[in-house]
């Protein structure tokens, strides 16, 4: 037995889990019942309780929705299709009986919102568990044979208490969006046991008003088609490298831009099937359509209205083109993922990791690219060395960069060609001119205004810790509340939601130490903190860095370099930054993200034997500092030449 | 004062060795990871004159020939992932075709142009190394080295002369070489140190040994287009490892066309017209270019002179020490593959940085053996760390927890190749540990390496379940791994025999 502290606050369950599979006309049994399996989960220990909880208490013993074995599949096909961050993973099957709930009528809800009772639970009682061995399969039956008695159940256990007949909802969640945060929060909200509808607008590789497909921006429009236009762009360095280690070509390696285009529009198609395969399995109904706030509970989708408990709104975010001269001849990334032909020379507006990965995928697929930033240099936000770096092994891999370079308007020749005026000049012979100058959530005509729904400037939705808007039954997550616009983090916010919501476990994101990658070539990792914020942050910092030619490299005969550095707190001696620029970059990191995360320190790094020969070993023999930041500005540096050169001997 | 014992060998033999005066505070046998770490870290504590000798360097070790770099740089590690690199193109090159690219059937690979460009690489890693050991006042000597007394070593020139000198500590990092089984025709046969160094790259190629650097060579030559067989005594390779990993590696290297032969050994090897005969103890034959034995490695402790002098060796040849790198004589020490203990050069460099910091940085420091991670260069490649669900339920005293992900690679869905990566955590039910991980898919060594440190300090199930992946990433499924596959009762303890 040990004080478990269950708060009662979010949980507005309009339906009471049916401890085993009665006929529906047996709620008195099945109320009975559970209680039953209250007082024996309980056992001997008196439960201090004030009493008129009492009839409400419920200790529903729930078991996830879908079969274990469907699951399974599912996370095969998923897998198959490398979600790796799955937008769903089965239900945890093994532990398939979630702790007990308290289920409470709407107006004990009100009464014990935000309070907090220590209960003294046992987390594994005997009983408890030997109920779920009795049970039959219940759970492989229909979903509406169970949601029914629930109903039933609730408006039941309301009379009994003589309060206002509830509201009946159609849905306890109703989300808008299905991209990688509404499936996530969707799926494990229908797994805790809520009844769940999605919208999403028809599937179309560019996105519009009007078109947008179950997957979201990561699987149609994001990471997944970008990522396989950046392994088929590396493939043309890979043929570079290879002749050093022996391999010849008769001629140089011709790329057909059209057969990827194919096979990668085919590879959306199978992932957006298994998205909707998911939210099926998963028991949440897929309504295709363009949703739209009505009122705090209510959701219009092409004139159909639906009502729901809670709504979510992961709407996610479009690029966005600044207004100038000739702007409709300029492409964004949805199109230049999905390109009829290959540029023969584009032009790439913008700094940040959407444009230096274009500009990596169609440099390596030899167009001609040049890239236009505002500022003086590439990836505002990241570490200054990294910035510089990148830039650097870019310009080698033959990009051109324009900096402090801002457009003013495009404009169309009588061939056909366009070119871009700039504050410095005009650049001629464009195909493609791309702009990768930022994105913007997609709030526009969901009806959040009049709702109430607060929105900040730049369009993105306002909310708290927990993802609640303005409006209480009202929820977002993802890019549509421009926190960290990342799939993993939306994966986050979705699952912290569904908790929050459905499991009677309040939870935040986590937003320290969210690692991140750019897609560049060579890709950029890193975790933590930048040496710019680290010093404002910390003060004293010690920093490691290595800037090494790989092995490969020096077969290969390429120009290619590896960059990597260590922040340390020299306080805390713990490591609160990590970067990579080189080969393997995003791969590498991962792993070093725990860490930081667990909030290891630079001894720990150093105690951990390095993989020998790997190009991740050096982070963990990086013996001596580059530089010292102390209080003083002036710095110390200790550079070592001679360690660096020793290749970890 | 070592300057002067270069000029005049002769001068050392009259210079007795006197309490304290000493021409040397180390000598070092051996310039490998080991020894070149532990003499440069030794100056770096403060030993004044240390002392170290290598065999001429050669691509093919012997009795007499070494190198500068050891194993690792010049017969191990460093030629052994050039080739990797070599081959790994292979199967890239096809991968691309449906990325778009349009390649010719057959690929043109020269084999000796990758050759030159890898022995141009370990020469250079040769001179790297040299200059290290002068940089931190290391005087090399060139020949073979044996311990004459506890204080004492000998160095054999090229040129026949013999050089003595006195030395406070003396270790010995000689290493390691390849071991072939004595079978009729076995001088037909290779070892890795001339596979390294092959004239022509073999058409159809025969290995013998389940171990890793068996399963590498089969993965380079496959890569570079050869045909290969590999014979191996247990019913999968690499024993050791986590067994299902095992599986993955053995499916993995037949789906990428190598022959495999579990339960097999080979009986005789005879020279034909064709190439080599090679006969099974299952009576098949098969006819071969190269037939590589990867059947092991001993210690390089036979010429060393150990018995006279008293230093234990094991039954193996390797040197018996404490926790701490010394032998049963005070004053002799040893580290790295001699003493046959976890043969890595990530760990040689351990023990010789712990060797310094113990005998002159007066920090008695012992290498740590928990979590140390490792990489077979398979292709593709495995990794892991801690323990395997064997050892981890071995060592159980409560519940285990697996889980584990198989999953089609990204890079897969487009080129359509069928393999599968697969990741694997072993979780302590009860304290939610993380005891081992392990990964067989492209860049597994890359990725391994910062769950090590996760491992090695201890990291739980929630704290990876708490990081946010890196995606689209391979990496990231390490974080995202939330059912558990299955859960074994580490009292019951199921016994396998793979």
């Amino acid at each position: 037995m040990r004080p478990v502290n269950l708060t009662l606050t979010l949980r507005l369950s309009n339906r009471i889990e049916v401890p085993t599979p009665q006929p529906a006309s047996h709620n008195r049994q099945s109320h009975h019942g559970s209680r039953q399996i209250r007082y024996a989960l309980f056992g001997p220990s008196p439960l201090i309780f004030p009493a008129y909880s009492y009839s409400f208490l419920y200790f529903p013993h729930r078991i996830e929705t879908p079969v274990a074995g469907v699951a399974q599949n599912l996370q095969s096909l998923l897998k198959a299709s490398t979600l790796p961050a799955s937008p769903d993973s089965p239900p945890m099957a093994a532990t398939s009986l979630t702790a007990p709930k308290l289920t409470f009528s709407p107006t004990l809800q009100s009464l014990y919102r935000n309070l907090t009772i220590p209960i003294p639970l046992s987390s594994s009682s005997p009983s408890f568990l030997s109920l779920r061995k009795t049970l039959p399969s219940h759970h492989s039956r229909s979903f509406s044979l169970f949601q029914q008695p629930r109903r039933q159940f609730t408006a039941r256990a309301d009379s009994d208490n003589g309060t206002e007949s509830p509201r009946q909802y159609d849905f306890d969640l109703f989300t808008i969006g299905a991209g990688s945060g509404g499936v996530r929060a969707s799926r494990f909200a229908a797994n805790f046991g809520a009844s769940v509808a999605i919208c999403e607008l028809p599937f179309a590789t560019i996105s519009s008003d009007t078109a947008g497909g179950v997957g979201g921006t990561c699987v149609l429009r994001g990471c997944v088609p970008k990522k396989l236009l950046v392994y088929a762009s590396k493939y043309a360095h890979e043929f570079d490298e290879s002749n050093g280690f022996g391999w010849k070509y008769e001629s140089e390696p011709k790329h057909d831009w059209s057969t990827l285009m194919a096979n990668k529009n085919a590879e959306l198609q199978r992932l957006t099937g298994i998205y909707k395969n998911i939210l099926k399995n998963a028991n949440v109904s897929l309504i295709e359509g363009r949703g739209k706030i009505v009122d705090p509970h209510t959701v219009n989708v092409d004139g159909k209205i639906y009502t729901a408990r809670h709504i979510l709104v992961s709407v996610g975010g479009r690029p966005f083109i600044p207004d100038i001269p000739g702007k409709e001849y300029a492409i964004d990334s949805d199109a230049a993922l999905d390109l009829p032909s290959q540029p023969k020379k584009i032009a790439i507006v913008g700094g940040g990791y959407i444009a230096l990965e274009f500009a990596g995928i169609f440099n390596s697929l030899k167009s001609e690219v040049h890239v236009f930033i505002r500022q003086k240099k590439v990836l505002r936000g990241f570490d200054e060395e990294v910035r510089d770096f990148v830039s650097e092994q870019m310009s080698l891999r033959g990009i051109e960069f324009h900096t402090e370079e801002s457009p003013q308007a495009i404009v169309k020749s009588g061939d056909g060609s366009l070119s871009l005026k700039t504050n410095k000049g005009t650049v001629e012979g464009f195909s493609h001119i791309m702009f990768a100058t930022g994105r913007k959530p997609n709030t526009k005509n969901l009806g959040l205004e009049n709702v109430g729904v607060k929105i900040a400037k730049n369009g993105a939705i306002e909310v708290d810790e927990y993802s609640r808007t303005a409006v209480p039954s009202i929820w977002a997550v993802g890019d549509v509340t421009d926190r960290i616009n990342l799939t993993p983090v939306a994966l986050m916010e979705g699952m912290a939601l569904a908790k929050t919501l459905f499991k009677d476990e309040p939870s935040k994101p986590d937003y320290r130490a969210v690692p991140a990658a750019v897609f560049c070539q060579p890709p950029i990792g890193n975790v933590g903190l930048t040496e710019e914020q680290a010093i404002n942050e910390y003060g004293d910092v010690d920093i490691y860095t290595s800037n090494f030619r790989p092995l490969k490299a020096t077969l290969s005969g390429l120009p290619d370099r590896v960059f990597m550095k260590l922040l340390v707190c020299a306080k805390s001696e713990k490591v609160i930054g990590l970067h990579m620029c080189g080969e393997d970059a995003p791969e590498i990191v991962q792993g070093f993200a725990v860490a930081i995360k667990a909030g290891l320190t630079k001894a720990d790094f150093d105690a951990t034997v390095g993989i020998h020969p790997t190009a991740a070993e050096e982070f963990v023999t990086m013996r001596t500092p580059t530089r010292k930041i102390r209080g003083n500005p002036k710095s110390e540096e200790t550079k070592d030449q001679e360690t660096k050169a020793a290749a970890g001997v | 004062m070592a300057r002067k014992m270069l000029i005049d060998g002769e001068l050392s033999q009259t210079n007795e060795a006197e309490e304290g005066h000493f021409d040397f505070d180390l000598f070092v046998i051996g310039a490998g990871s080991g020894g070149v770490r532990a003499s440069r870290f030794s100056t770096n504590f403060g030993a004044k004159k240390v002392g170290i000798c290598e065999l001429p360097f050669h691509p093919i070790s012997s009795e007499v020939i070494g190198g500068v770099g050891g194993t690792c740089v010049i017969r191990g590690c460093v030629p052994k992932k050039i080739l990797v690199y070599g081959a790994s193109f292979g199967g890239e090159l096809e991968d691309a075709r449906n990325y778009g690219w349009e390649l010719k059937e057959n690929l043109d690979f020269n084999w000796k142009k990758l050759l030159k460009k890898k022995t141009d690489e370990i020469l250079r890693l040769n001179g790297i190394y040299k200059r290290l050991l002068s940089n931190a006042g290391v005087k090399l000597y060139e020949g073979e080295g044996r311990v004459v007394g506890p204080n004492e070593v000998e160095v054999t020139q090229l040129d026949g002369t013999k050089l003595r000198y006195s030395a406070k500590h003396i270790l010995i990092a000689t290493g390691s070489r390849a071991h072939s089984p004595a079978i009729p025709g076995q001088e037909l046969a290779i070892t890795s140190d001339e596979a390294l160094s092959l004239e022509e790259m073999p058409k159809r190629a025969v290995v013998l040994g389940g171990g890793y650097i068996a399963v590498e060579f089969a993965s380079i030559w496959r890569g570079m287009g050869a045909s290969v067989d590999l014979f191996f005594r247990k019913e999968l390779p690499l024993r050791g490892f986590d067994d299902e990993m095992r599986a993955v590696v053995a499916r993995n290297l037949e789906g990428r066309g190598i022959n495999m032969h579990p339960r097999k050994n080979l009986t005789e090897l005879i020279k034909t017209e064709d190439g080599i005969k090679v006969r099974t103890d299952h009576g098949e034959e098969l006819v071969a270019d190269v037939v590589l034995f990867a059947t092991g490695r001993i210690p390089n402790s036979k010429r060393l002179n150990l018995e006279a002098v008293g230093v234990e060796v094991d039954k193996m040849g390797a040197i018996k020490v404490n926790e701490h790198s010394q032998t049963n004589i005070p004053s002799i020490w040893a580290i790295g593959d001699v003493t046959n203990r976890m043969n890595l050069t990530p760990v040689a460099l351990m023990e010789g940085t712990c060797f310094a910091k113990t005998v002159f940085g007066g920090e008695p420091t012992k290498p740590d053996y928990d979590h140390i991670p490792c990489a077979v260069f398979s292709i593709p490649p495995l990794s892991v760390v801690g323990l395997s669900e064997e050892q981890a339920i071995e060592q159980a005293t409560g519940d285990i927890l697996v889980f584990t992900s198989s999953f089609n690679p990204m890079r897969n869905t487009i080129s359509g190749r069928q393999e599968k990566t697969v990741m694997k955590l072993v979780v302590d039910a009860d304290t939610d540990k993380v005891l081992g991980a392990s990964m067989c898919g492209p860049d597994a060594p890359e990725i391994m390496q910062g769950i090590a440190i996760a491992l090695k300090c201890g990291a739980t199930k929630a704290q990876f379940d708490s990081t946010v992946g890196i995606h689209p990433s391979a990496a990231e499924e390490f974080v995202t791994m939330r059912s558990v596959s299955r859960r074994v009762d580490g009292a019951k303890k199921p016994k396998t025999s793979m």
